[in-house]
């Protein structure tokens, strides 16, 4: 676990305990809330999660490096923006990788659509958000992500 | 017909389920690789998953409305913006961790505007992954690509915003956002027209704010149902709504 989940937990207890003492039924309830929200999103979460390990099983990250390597500039961002959208990958996995597509390619337009779709937009998480906010909200929101990925890599590679 | 929902409910369990199956048959090298990758995975949805519950839970009770509308809210502008990108980036965990909170701020009057602002830099620009991105690619590019991202947000939150209205969003999803928060009296914010009648029938449990009426702090056993009956049926556009156990 990293500080912030840890900071996260700590404080989340404080609060907890700090809730408990002041009104002891409402935190119940609080905690049971709490319980059938989990219930709720459990299911969905499972089957998210078994899909992204068999996609990362099917294409390992690292291909993805040498795609990029080979390919134009255009294909390769597309590409990577696309790749990227499909999966969540860990941020510690992810920075190491991004980094080695960074070496790999010409520019490093292709590895900042990459990064940023990979963690903005999910393809895997598509139905779980459909579920919480609506299939507009949803689709507008993916999709302007998707855009605005290329855009800043676009702008990154002219910058840097 | 009752068969058909209950596959269309579950189509996607229904497709990961047969991948799997398919690639045991086939390749069953590749469905081991699958799973123990899905450990990871796993490992953290529940390092971050119960602790976002209880938290939202816990705002959710003690965070009154007009907080989350004065501080997240449309005519919050600059200092929403702040605020949900401050809370988006110090958070944990991966974008589907977001998704229970901010469902509860917008229920509370956070502008979709906002939400997309927590979600997206909450995925992307969150202190802990600037960290390790220093680390790999060097400060120089964290930089850049933070102020990049960071005014990406601003724009693409606001066409999004203009795009979504909070109406569409309630609309799909009214009977879940019900079922998760099992709120026992709501007002429709859409639908109250701000004529405090509620206010006068019953003060202690409503409240006006920015022309709206709100639900106060609430202890269920102490709800006078005779006041609240009488609130309910003096709203002229029927927006308070009292769900009976």
């Amino acid at each position: 676990m990293d500080i912030f989940t840890i900071a996260m937990w700590v404080i989340t207890l404080i609060f907890l305990i700090i809730s408990f003492i002041k009104n002891k039924s409402e935190t119940k309830g609080a905690f049971k809330k709490a319980l059938g929200m989990g219930k709720g999103m459990a299911k969905s979460l499972i089957f998210v999660i078994l899909l992204i390990g068999l996609i990362l099983a099917y294409i390992p990250p690292e291909s993805i490096a040498s795609f990029v390597a080979s390919q134009n500039l255009f294909v390769s961002t597309v590409g990577s923006a696309l790749f990227g959208t499909i999966t969540l990958i860990p941020a510690f996995i992810a920075f190491p990788l991004v980094g080695t597509l960074v070496d790999a390619s010409v520019s490093m337009v292709p590895a900042v659509a990459f990064l940023t779709t990979l963690t903005m937009v999910g393809i895997v998480t598509f139905p779980l958000e459909k579920k919480t906010f609506g299939m507009k909200f949803t689709v507008t929101r993916n999709a302007l992500s998707f855009v605005f990925a290329i855009v800043i890599a676009l702008f990154m590679g002219v910058i840097l | 017909m009752n068969i058909k929902n209950k596959l269309k409910k579950n189509v996607f369990t229904l497709v990961v389920v047969l991948l799997y199956a398919f690639t045991f048959i086939y390749k069953s090298d590749i469905g081991v690789l699958a799973l123990s990758n899905s450990i990871y995975y796993f490992k953290e949805l529940l390092s971050i998953m119960p602790v976002v519950l209880v938290l939202t839970a816990l705002l959710d009770f003690w965070v009154p409305k007009r907080v989350i509308q004065d501080n997240l809210g449309k005519d919050a502008r600059g200092k929403g913006m702040f605020f949900s990108f401050l809370l988006g980036g110090i958070s944990a965990g991966p974008i589907y961790a977001a998704f229970p909170i901010t469902v509860m701020l917008l229920k509370k009057g956070a502008s979709i505007r906002n939400v997309i602002i927590i979600l997206s830099s909450w995925a992307v620009i969150k202190v802990p992954m600037l960290v390790n991105e220093v680390k790999f690619l060097g400060p120089e590019f964290m930089i850049v690509r933070w102020i990049l991202t960071v005014i990406a947000i601003i724009i693409f939150s606001y066409i999004g915003a203009r795009i979504v209205k909070k109406e569409d969003i309630v609309f799909e999803n009214e009977k879940f956002v019900e079922e998760i928060f099992d709120e026992e009296i709501f007002i429709n914010c859409s639908a109250c027209m701000g004529c405090s009648l509620c206010t006068k029938t019953y003060p202690s449990l409503f409240e006006m704010y920015n022309k709206k009426a709100y639900v106060k702090q609430y202890d269920i056993d102490d709800i006078d149902s005779t006041k609240l009956n009488d609130a309910i049926d003096n709203c002229p556009t029927k927006a308070i709504k009292h769900k009976e156990q």
